[in-house]
């Protein structure tokens, strides 16, 4: 993959045609057997993504890493509109909120009635890591087509209180413990080239 | 011998429901001391308690480490202090590598001693000869902790954490429950070797079986969330012919 020249994303784009109207949006339209695959990183900053598969065998493989603190007020929208029969789309997003920060995630999948033997997969995970940090996740799935395969799904809290305890047990403080356990949350998901700029960010505001 | 671990009328709550009653228990260095006593009676709390759970509530007693209190200690700083608990059941880390963890864990403790931090070389030949002498394969080092091992695998990773972080006081809770032959006398082995004049464990059990192979030096019965009885090893022998029914 190539960084664009904003050094929070990183894009592979074969038959892919890339429209960016203002900072926050981008539009993609894949042609057939076009393969779109990228990797947001947003620190406190709006996204809006709209993937248009077009023709038949277009993909696209979506990530998107999300950190916000303090005030913060982020909405992180992404829409897969499987315009053609035979595409195929994944989404993953991870984020964390903390402090008084708040965040809107809207993620829809689309694909209309003769758009059949699609395969749609959507998945949102949110770490809140303080009390008043909030999180909303809603998916929306318009699925009109019968033939085809769609999954989601979402999962928001904090770090869950086990393990958090069983790392002190060994030794390990409370703020460390956090760090590691978040680290390997992203870890599935994150590209090399983000994880020091991920890393930096945990230590600064963490 | 000098005391390592005093518990003087300890009172215990999750919720509203009091599970450690009245509990006294004292352990000299050096000792192995074997708690047996039936389900449900409060083993596993005790030794929660004694780590520093934030879901159980000391409502009135006193737990000294080394002389210190250690209720008023927070669990990473008890672990650092020395004590260490082999989950019955583990928890498991997705994500997290043992290797990784063990790494983070053993440098906690060399900083809060004020120690300098273990080198990769050291720390890959402290684990080698540990992973080998447990049979703990490179394998089992590299998937993430706890997540997706039976259960008697968790187990030896529990025991092989224990040897890793070489902690002053060791509880074992039920580490022999549903491990095979070959693997009782690995974690029997673990014990015999780690054990030192100031070492101390707690091995929490059932059955006699594990302690064929370590022999204790004390005994305690738990019932109904307290020590009815404390005493020799001819107690293992009593429970195991007569049942709990034969004390208190
Ligand atoms: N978090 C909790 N919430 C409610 N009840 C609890 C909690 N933890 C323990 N208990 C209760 O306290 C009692 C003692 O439990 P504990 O796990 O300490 O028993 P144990 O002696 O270890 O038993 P076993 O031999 O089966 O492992 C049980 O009745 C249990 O249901
Ligand atoms: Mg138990």
């Amino acid at each position: 993959m190539t960084p664009l020249a904003n050094p929070f994303l990183l894009l592979n784009k074969d038959g892919v045609e890339v429209q960016h109207p203002d900072d926050a949006s981008w539009i993609f339209n894949v042609s057939k057997n076009g393969c779109l695959d990228a990797c947001f990183l947003q620190f406190d900053a709006d996204l809006s993504v709209i993937v248009n598969l077009n023709n038949e065998n277009a993909k696209c493989d979506l990530k998107c890493i999300y950190l916000t603190n303090k005030n913060n007020k982020i909405n992180i929208n992404i829409q897969v509109l499987h315009k053609s029969k035979k595409t195929i789309s994944k989404q993953q997003i991870k984020g964390l909120a903390t402090d008084q920060a708040q965040v809107n995630f809207n993620g829809q999948i689309v694909i209309p009635k003769n758009s059949q033997n699609c395969d749609g997969m959507q998945s949102h995970r949110g770490i809140l890591l303080s009390d008043k940090a909030v999180i909303s996740a809603t998916p929306q799935l318009e699925i009109w087509a019968d033939d085809v395969k769609c999954a989601h799904g979402s999962a928001i809290g904090p770090l869950p209180h086990e393990q958090l305890f069983y790392l002190e047990t060994r030794g390990v403080d409370k703020a460390s413990a956090q760090k590691l356990l978040l680290s390997s949350f992203f870890n599935d998901i994150i590209p090399d080239d983000f994880e020091q700029s991920v890393q930096q960010w945990m230590d600064e505001n963490v | 011998m000098a005391e390592l671990l005093k518990i003087e009328h300890l009172n215990v709550k999750v919720g509203n429901k009091e599970i450690l009653k009245d509990l006294s228990l004292s352990i000299p260095e050096g000792q192995i001391h074997a708690i047996m006593g039936p389900n449900g009676c409060g083993k596993s709390t005790l030794s929660k308690v004694i780590v520093g759970d934030p879901a159980y509530v000391v409502t009135s007693g006193s737990i000294t480490f080394k002389g210190k209190d250690l209720l008023k200690m927070s669990a990473d700083e008890r672990a650092n202090e020395g004590v260490f608990l082999a989950f019955q059941h583990p928890v498991e880390l997705p994500g997290v590598g043992m290797a990784l963890l063990l790494k983070t864990a053993i440098n906690a403790k060399r900083k809060y001693l004020g120690q300098e931090a273990m080198d990769a070389v050291q720390f890959m030949k402290h684990m080698k000869i540990r992973a080998t002498a447990l049979g703990i394969t490179d394998e089992m080092l590299k998937r993430p902790v706890n997540v997706g091992f039976s259960g008697g695998e968790q187990k030896r990773l529990e025991t092989f954490q224990m040897a890793m972080l070489e902690p002053d006081f060791c509880i074992l809770d039920e580490m022999d429950s549903g491990l095979d032959v070959d693997a009782l006398k690995v974690v029997g082995k673990a014990v015999s070797v780690m054990r030192e004049a100031k070492r101390s464990f707690i091995i929490i059990t059932h059955h006699d079986d594990l302690l064929k192979y370590v022999k204790p030096d004390a005994v305690s019965i738990m019932r109904r969330g307290t020590v009815v009885k404390t005493g020799g090893p001819e107690l293992v022998k009593l429970i195991e012919e007569q049942g709990y029914d034969a004390i208190g």
